[in-house]
């Protein structure tokens, strides 16, 4: 009996043995990437989902027509050292897309090519015969052809359908497929685009007798009821005016007299702020949208915008497929409504990306192992030289993708230095400890933070007339004198500023952030040219020429000039004294009154406490000596939540940190945010209609014989024309939009509309946004340098220095508490 | 008795029926989350809140909602936080991780607190007393989510005992899963321990004094046979009633406990279904929660008349 006992246990062993040595070759193999997430993707479909989380699981699941791989010796890229630039490659497309605009606009009128157009409009683009759905079902022209029809279907109104027609990328058709029928509110400008209507009396002949919608309080700051022919508080929302178009284009204009506004200046405004319901065309067949098969394995896409070049394949860096048989199984109709579950789980994926979803838990977690039927794994492209070993390796080393939901950035912090994620995003208060780590990673950010300054009299005055107003103590006028707007923005070194409320983030000088660049394809930042560097050495009063080079001359500026900022809070001193915003009774030199500034609080926590005391004991430090010692103040406003953006808007608080963020590849399309007043803070106290900017300018058209000419132009029509519209003056239309002039010519129209902004002294501005992430030691990435177009390069680039197995020996080894 | 239980029932679905329709009509009433001024996708939410009914009368609204869940058991679809998907699926998903880490904190909570609270009441007046006292209070007054970053710094992250985070998966009764789940309900039982401790030493205090138990010691009963045989059960008149107050306090306490520790359960859901205004999902989880707050309030007075026999309201001479 002994013996049989001894014999059992003696094989358990060595079973146990075996079993142990296979797990530890398998996990010896295995490179795992632990990744963690605030809220966990619930719908990653292509055609509705909507949020930023949703979109995580797209870089592993799915590849585009073109991918941006970093240069190197495969993928070379003249005058680059490899790593520092980047290029566009085909993935699910076979080849480079071949222009047959002329073929096209002949064979296609349906698709509205422009008559003078030869190019730009049309493309044949044959697809990758290898890419195949994780199960191994074909991949072809059908699909793609199948998955826009879809996405484009009028009564399954998907999120994502307007993706491919509102912007730069837009498929000629598909608007008017996608909303077939649908009455949808459209501002007066737009419903003149769309129908060819070039001034607003025909507009109004057209569409006189229609009802007119409005947002008082973004046009006019109040409500009007037109019964009563009365003003009073302003609802906060587009909404039905009580008149038709005439009546209100009529009101518009009397009103823009009583108001001193010229006659063009009302006409833009009521093209602006006016809307109207708008029907699309009914019974729009799917043959009319710019996208067809044109051979098994080859589609043509037809654009209703001109797109060529580095600008085509971004845009096709994303991909809209979807497998069809899955997404019908998905599609219910509930309550008149059509949903999808198409990828909300992992029954209802399908890769056809380097992973594939082997389990998904709501709000807990996910995990993406190597999908073998890509065909990327075997088709020798994916390849790079290492960096660092300089060895030939293959992208994706990454073996599996664990997300979970960690909701506590504290307990992300404690995983982290327990080896159990592989990277962490460190907050303020982890700063001191890391910054200096050589695991830390730096990740610029699009948004530049301003102080937006409230310039808002009428607001200003009704507040200060209000009866808990006590105008013995306190000024509210003196704010918008631009003296002291100037002494403001000299008064914060704007880097120590960012050091103490949000070290990530850095020091910002110009409305446009660095990270923006006009020249993708060369990597070139608008605020490395000379005319960006002009327009911050204008504004912050620092001569050019008493330094060696441009440069340096903006290298000296901090934004903090104190002996410049004294001068012009004597100069606002002497000019409120004068207009009776303030009194010096007691003839003393300094003011009765303490000018308020009340920052707007959107919810009150320690970010804000931190940025108010910054701001008062600067201006504490640099009003000494001046008549506004002691007698300037920022306040905090009540906790305004998500009204905080109308506050402003409305002159009803004086400051914020705001910001805007655009495309990084398009520092152009920025001016439209600081001059259309659907998105202007300042719209209700800065008209860009009335701002007239006159530059000498090549108006020769790209390419064409210079001709320099002086053009006067409201700001907001440089922006447009900026922008790709045809703006006429004096007879003569001008388009400087891209591929419409040179870069050069745009890169100062550009320049010139962010100093005229700067000038108004409504943005200061105070912040680069950046976030500063640590990388575990467990892998490393391939780039030496953040690179606007792929970052740190993503999972496909992302090497280890330790297998799953090596790494938990050496987390064991130091104790579970790695140092970085 | 039974008429009463009857009576207590019918209100209590009247309550609900109530809370519920004010819940639907005011939510129905608020607008929708705002888009960015001239965003595109404006006419798509649009529309899909006319297909939904969002644009009929409230009334008319309420009535499709309780025709759909009475004969379909239709909650209708979520409408921000998983767009499309079933309410009620997503909620049946989640409640067994909530019901189950709230299961086990107050299996663990209620012999712990119960045993603290005889041992207090029972050295009265002593060092051993003074201290379940001060630790009682100190951890009725620290809110769990402080308790929470303690044992993940000290448990999961200096000592290496326990996991951060409660496990991924659905294999509720694995061991995997209750170790797992140890910090979390270390962190819903500390504050509901203290309270049973505080309860039954108060009770068992009074009780103790009783002439009754007295006259169980002349009888020859021990200090501990009296106490467990005749004071704790008198003092379950009070102590009873709490547990179920407790439980709904748990469940209430794990909305953000759940959050910390990555519980996939209904607490976190119905916070993220107000921030994210999906009105469905919050409908379906405010009467789940009502609910539960009715029936254990019921289940409370009923216990009284079961633990104690004197107590029978509704009873005729």
């Amino acid at each position: 009996m002994k013996r049989y006992i001894s014999l059992t246990v003696a094989a358990c062993m060595l079973i146990s043995l075996f079993g142990g040595c296979a797990r530890n070759e398998d996990a010896g193999e295995s490179y795992t990437y632990n990744d963690y997430v605030t809220t966990m993707a619930a719908n990653w479909n292509p055609h509705t989902y909507e949020t930023a989380s949703d979109s995580y699981p797209a870089d592993f699941l799915r590849v585009g027509l073109y991918a941006a791989v970093f240069n190197d010796e495969k993928n070379f890229a003249v005058g680059k050292p490899p790593f520092e630039s980047y290029k566009m490659i085909p993935e699910m497309a076979a080849a480079e897309p071949v222009d047959v605009t002329a073929r096209v606009r002949t064979e296609h009128p349906e698709f509205g090519i422009p008559e003078s157009a030869s190019s730009g409009y049309a493309y044949t683009i044959d697809l990758n015969p290898e890419a195949m759905w994780e199960d191994g079902t074909p991949i072809n022209a059908d699909t793609y052809v199948y998955s826009m029809r879809r996405l484009l279907d009028p009564e399954l109104l998907n999120y994502r359908a307007s993706d491919f027609y509102a912007g730069n990328f837009s498929i000629a058709g598909a608007e008017r497929y996608a909303n077939q029928g649908q009455s949808v509110m459209l501002k007066v400008y737009e419903v003149m685009e769309r129908d060819g209507i070039f001034a607003a009396e025909e507009f109004v002949f057209t569409y006189g007798d229609s009802k007119a919608h409005i947002n008082w309080l973004d046009s006019f700051g109040e409500a009007y009821n037109s019964q009563s022919g009365k003003w009073g508080a302003a609802e906060n929302a587009v909404v039905d005016s009580g008149m038709s178009v005439r009546e209100l284009y009529e009101f518009f204009m009397s009103e823009a007299t009583a108001r001193g506004e010229s006659a063009d200046g009302a006409r833009r405004r009521f093209a602006d702020e006016v809307s109207i319901m708008w029907t699309y065309p009914d019974n729009v067949d799917f043959s009319y949208v710019g996208l067809y098969k044109s051979g098994d394995y080859q589609i043509t896409l037809v654009l209703s915008r001109a797109l060529s070049g580095f600008g085509l394949l971004y845009a096709l860096n994303t991909n809209w497929i979807v497998n069809e048989e899955l997404y019908e199984r998905c599609l219910k109709k509930e309550g008149g409504a059509w949903f999808s579950t198409y990828n909300t789980s992992a029954d209802t994926t399908l890769s056809y990306g380097p992973y594939k979803l082997v389990s998904y838990q709501k709000d807990k977690s996910m995990r993406f192992e190597r999908n073998d039927n890509w065909y990327g794994y075997t088709d020798g492209r994916h390849v790079f030289a290492d960096p660092v070993s300089g060895d030939e390796r293959e992208m994706y080393q990454t073996t599996a993708v664990n997300t979970q939901v960690v909701a506590e950035s504290a307990t992300a912090k404690l995983m982290f230095l327990r080896g159990e994620l592989m990277s962490y995003t460190l907050g303020a208060d982890d700063f001191a400890a890391y910054k200096n780590s050589e695991f830390a990673h730096e990740t610029p950010g699009e948004t530049v933070f301003f102080l937006i300054l409230n310039g808002n009299m009428d607001a200003i005055e009704k507040r200060e007339s209000s009866g808990s107003f006590d105008r013995r103590t306190i000024d509210l006028e003196t704010m918008t004198l631009e003296p002291f707007r100037r002494a403001l923005a000299l008064t914060y070194d704007r880097e120590q500023f960012a050091a103490a409320i949000s070290p990530a983030r850095s020091a910002a000088y110009g409305l446009i952030g660095n990270a923006y660049l006009y020249d993708p394809e060369n990597q070139l930042s608008y605020r490395d040219t000379n005319a960006a560097k002009y327009v911050l050495c204008d504004f912050y009063g620092v001569d050019p020429s008493k330094y060696q080079s441009l440069d340096a001359a903006v290298g000296s500026i901090t934004g903090y000039d104190p002996d410049s900022a004294r001068e012009y809070y004597k100069e606002a001193f002497s000019e409120a004294l004068a207009l009776g915003y303030i009194t010096d009774n007691d003839k003393n030199g300094i003011s009765d009154q303490t000018v308020t500034i009340e920052y707007c609080v959107s919810a009150d926590n320690d970010f804000m406490t931190r940025t108010i005391d910054y701001l008062n004991g600067k201006m504490s430090a640099v009003t000494a000596g001046t008549p506004f010692e002691g007698k300037i103040s920022f306040i905090k406003s009540a906790p305004y939540g998500t009204e905080w953006s109308q506050k402003i808007k409305a002159g009803l608080s004086d400051t914020v940190l705001g910001g805007w963020s655009g495309s990084v590849l398009d520092p152009f399309s920025l001016t439209d945010l600081y001059v259309n007043p659907a998105y202007q803070y300042d719209a209700l106290w800065f008209d860009s209609d009335e701002t007239e900017l006159t530059m000498s300018i090549n108006v020769g058209g790209m390419g064409e014989t210079e001709v320099i000419r002086d053009v006067s132009m409201t700001l907001r029509e440089w922006s447009d024309a900026l922008n790709g519209e045809y703006v006429t003056k004096n007879n003569v239309s001008y388009n400087f939009g891209e591929g419409m002039a040179d870069v050069e010519v745009r890169l100062s129209i550009l320049a010139a509309l962010e100093g005229e902004i700067l000038r108004t002294y409504n943005y200061i501005p105070m912040l680069q946004d950046a976030a500063l992430t640590l990388l575990s030691k467990q892998a490393y990435y391939a780039a030496e340098s953040y690179n606007p177009v792929l970052g740190w390069g993503g999972i496909a680039y992302l090497g280890y220095n330790y297998s799953d197995a090596e790494w938990a020996e050496y987390v064991s080894s130091v104790g579970g508490d790695i140092k970085y | 008795m039974v008429k009463y239980i009857m009576s207590r029932v019918l209100l209590m679905l009247l309550t609900l029926f109530i809370i519920t329709g004010m819940c639907f009509i005011l939510v129905r009433m608020l607008p929708p989350a705002e888009l960015p001024p001239g965003d595109i996708h404006t006419q798509v939410i649009e529309a899909r809140r006319e297909a939904q009914g969002y644009n009929k009368p409230y009334l008319v609204q309420f009535g499709i909602f309780l025709k759909n869940v009475f004969t379909r058991w239709d909650w209708g679809v979520s409408d921000k936080l998983y767009v499309g998907q079933e309410v009620a699926g997503i909620f049946a998903d989640k409640l067994p991780a909530t019901m189950i880490v709230n299961f086990y904190s107050i299996i663990v909570s209620i012999p712990i607190g119960i045993l603290l609270g005889v041992i207090a009441a029972s050295y009265k007046n002593t060092y051993i007393d003074h201290l379940l006292s001060t630790a009682t209070m100190v951890c009725i007054s620290v809110p769990s989510f402080v308790y929470a970053f303690i044992i993940q710094y000290f448990l999961s992250y200096r000592l290496g005992w326990l996991p951060f985070l409660v496990k991924s998966g659905t294999d509720y009764f694995s061991f995997d899963m209750f170790i797992s789940m140890l910090p979390v309900i270390l962190s819903l039982s500390l504050g509901v321990i203290a309270s049973f401790t505080r309860t039954t030493r108060a009770e068992l205090c009074e009780v103790l004094t009783s002439d009754y138990m007295l006259l169980a010691r002349t009888k020859g009963l021990t200090k501990a046979q009296a106490t467990v045989r005749h004071g704790l059960k008198n003092c379950m008149v009070v102590v009873l009633p709490s547990i179920f107050g407790n439980f709904i306090g748990i469940m209430s306490g794990s909305f953000i406990i759940e959050k910390i520790f990555a519980v996939p359960g209904v607490g976190s859901l119905y916070i993220n279904s107000i921030n994210a205004r999906d009105y469905p999902m919050f409908i379906m989880l405010t009467v789940f929660y009502t609910a539960i707050g009715l029936a254990a309030s019921i289940v409370v007075d009923i216990s009284y008349g079961f633990v104690d026999p004197r107590i029978r309201i509704g009873s005729k001479k």
